[in-house]
């Protein structure tokens, strides 16, 4: 226990608690969306240009010198950038949803590796690709922890607002235009929202895993609830929950912890797909014994 | 009937479809308020696309819709729509009171929460279709007859003028469809309702207009009527009528448009 409460008096933990508090918040509740409108794979491409921001900002620090530019910034602008892209009117009437997520998805991923390697290592000081891909919660600083403050924020602040909106548009597209809701804007709105999600989840994660953050925790949480609000509240517990447990397990046994995150993530989905699955088959018994 | 009321829904010479293709031609029809009025025809005949182009889903490639005088989407206030077969995850986390209070996003508008007036509304649309008691239910613990009663309830917790139904049996046992259609019957005193249907039995008996959708809208002079060969027009082949109800309203003699009979 006293182990426990050292570690606490870090400020790097201290630091990675709070950063894993708003990742959860934010998968919690964007997550629980995707996973129900079904755009996991569309998710993962905002996610995967985001690499390519990462690269850009590392370049023009070292091109043009522009220190304050912070690779977050790089990954929120492409995240953007892909959403307003995939929104498009001409991109969404003429392609294939998924071929242009495809085409986004890699073309972003190989920016960012031409960037970084333009880039002199020895004059800027440049994150391990590594870490970018798979995220290194430990390398959190002060002001990333702001940035992903003010990102949560606005999540939390526009999902509230368009709560009902965005219940009808996930489950009724049809009857949500019907009902007179510009479903062309809310869906837009709902990929900014994931590029702002993706961005709080890169530096706890990484690029590559940030799917598992927004799909995990809401399906888990998917399994055992009625309502959409408390999927999301529920994600939101879930994934705090996991998040603490794959961190003390990674600085237990100094694995890197995005990929520990990830693989408890998975276990508990796991757990809990069988366990549903033994309850039910128990409580089905039990209905039918009392209705004999 | 008979006496002169509102034109609920005006059609005038209506083309429309999917991009270039055209799905339904040249129809026109005047429905009037408090009309029970029903729309046969085979599969793939225009019927669902014929109400799509009345709430504005899909776009007009000639001629107008007018609903109470106004456009499909400033229409479409006043109009309630039940799909055939409304396709959601079956896994969505909703109960049956958050799919009706849908049906009050219409006169809401982009505000965060629904108003006590809007949940009296819903609680009313769910004792009209008898489903009180269901309110907390997930929409995947009911029956498809139930189902289809929450997805009219959503419909008519919106208070529409205008009632559009698209098939609203076709998952539904017999016994259930009878309950269906004489509550709808019940509620046509007060909305008009536009029914799409493969039931040929159930429109004799509860529809008061009828008409057969195949790319064309064929039309009985006295439309009270359905003929054999307006059916046989529209399916393009023979037709066995089986019909009950008010055996008077079902088979008369009939007298086709000539010009549409022209043109197919």
């Amino acid at each position: 226990m006293n182990q426990i409460i050292d570690l606490f008096s870090h400020l790097f933990v201290q630091r990675m608690f709070i950063a894993g508090i708003l990742a959860s918040i934010s998968c919690g509740v964007i997550g629980t969306l995707i996973v129900v409108k079904r755009v996991v794979f569309l998710s993962g491409g905002i996610a995967h240009t985001t690499f390519g921001g990462i690269g850009l900002a590392y370049y023009l620090q070292y091109t043009m010198n522009w220190m304050w530019l912070d690779p977050l910034i790089g990954a929120l602008i492409f995240a953007c950038l892909t959403a307003v892209i995939m929104s498009l009117p001409l991109v969404k009437s003429r392609l294939r949803e998924d071929s242009t997520i495809g085409v986004l998805w890699v073309v972003g991923m190989a920016l960012g590796v031409l960037f970084l390697n333009w880039v002199d290592r020895n004059e800027i000081i440049v994150q391990d690709p590594e870490s970018i891909l798979f995220g290194n919660i430990l390398l959190i600083h002060f002001s990333d922890i702001l940035l992903m403050g003010a990102l949560v924020v606005v999540i939390l602040a526009v999902t509230s607002y368009f709560f009902k909106d965005f219940q009808m548009l996930t489950f009724d597209e049809q009857y949500a235009k019907i009902s007179g809701i510009n479903v062309t804007v809310l869906n837009f709105i709902l990929l900014l929202l994931v590029a702002c999600t993706t961005v709080v989840l890169i530096k706890v994660v990484g690029v590559v895993l940030v799917i598992a953050m927004l799909t995990i925790p809401a399906s888990i949480s998917g399994l055992f609830t009625k309502e959409l609000k408390h999927m999301m509240i529920y994600a939101v517990i879930i994934g705090f929950i996991i998040n603490v447990i794959g961190l003390f397990l990674s600085l237990w046994y100094n694995q890197p912890p995005g990929p520990t995150i990830v693989l408890t993530l998975g276990l508990v989905f796991l757990s809990a797909l069988i366990g549903k699955y033994i309850i039910e088959h128990i409580f089905c018994k039990n209905i039918k014994r009392s209705a004999k | 009937m008979g006496k002169d009321s509102t034109v609920a829904i005006d059609i005038q010479n209506l083309s429309a479809g999917y991009d270039k293709e055209t799905i339904i031609e040249d129809v026109s029809i005047q429905i009037k308020e408090n009309d029970f009025f029903g729309i046969i025809g085979p599969n793939g005949g225009g019927k669902s696309t014929l109400l799509k182009a009345i709430l504005g889903l899909i776009p007009i490639q000639k001629g107008s819709i007018k609903i109470f005088n106004r456009l499909p989407e400033q229409g479409r206030k006043y109009v309630g729509y039940v799909a055939q077969y409304t396709e959601f995850d079956k896994n969505f986390p909703i109960s049956v009171w958050d799919v009706v209070l849908m049906g009050r996003r219409s006169i809401r508008g982009y505000l965060p929460r629904y108003s006590s007036t809007d949940k009296q509304e819903a609680e009313q649309a769910l004792k009209m279709v008898d489903l009180l008691d269901f309110k907390h239910r997930h929409i995947n613990e009911l029956s498809g007859g139930q189902r289809q009663r929450v997805f009219i309830a959503r419909a008519l917790a919106g208070h529409p003028r205008i009632l559009l139904l698209d098939e609203p049996t076709a998952s539904v046992d017999t016994d259930m469809r009878e309950t269906i259609y004489r509550f709808l019957k019940e509620i046509n005193k007060k909305i008009t309702i536009v029914l799409v249907t493969h039931d040929i039995g159930v429109l004799s008996s509860y529809v008061n207009r009828v008409s057969c959708m195949n790319r064309y809208l064929f039309t009985h002079d006295d439309d009270r009527y359905i003929s054999t060969e307006m059916i046989e027009k529209a399916y393009s082949c023979p037709v066995e009528l089986i019909a009950h109800g008010v055996p008077h309203r079902v088979l008369v003699d009939h007298h086709q448009k000539k010009e549409k009979e022209k043109r197919s």
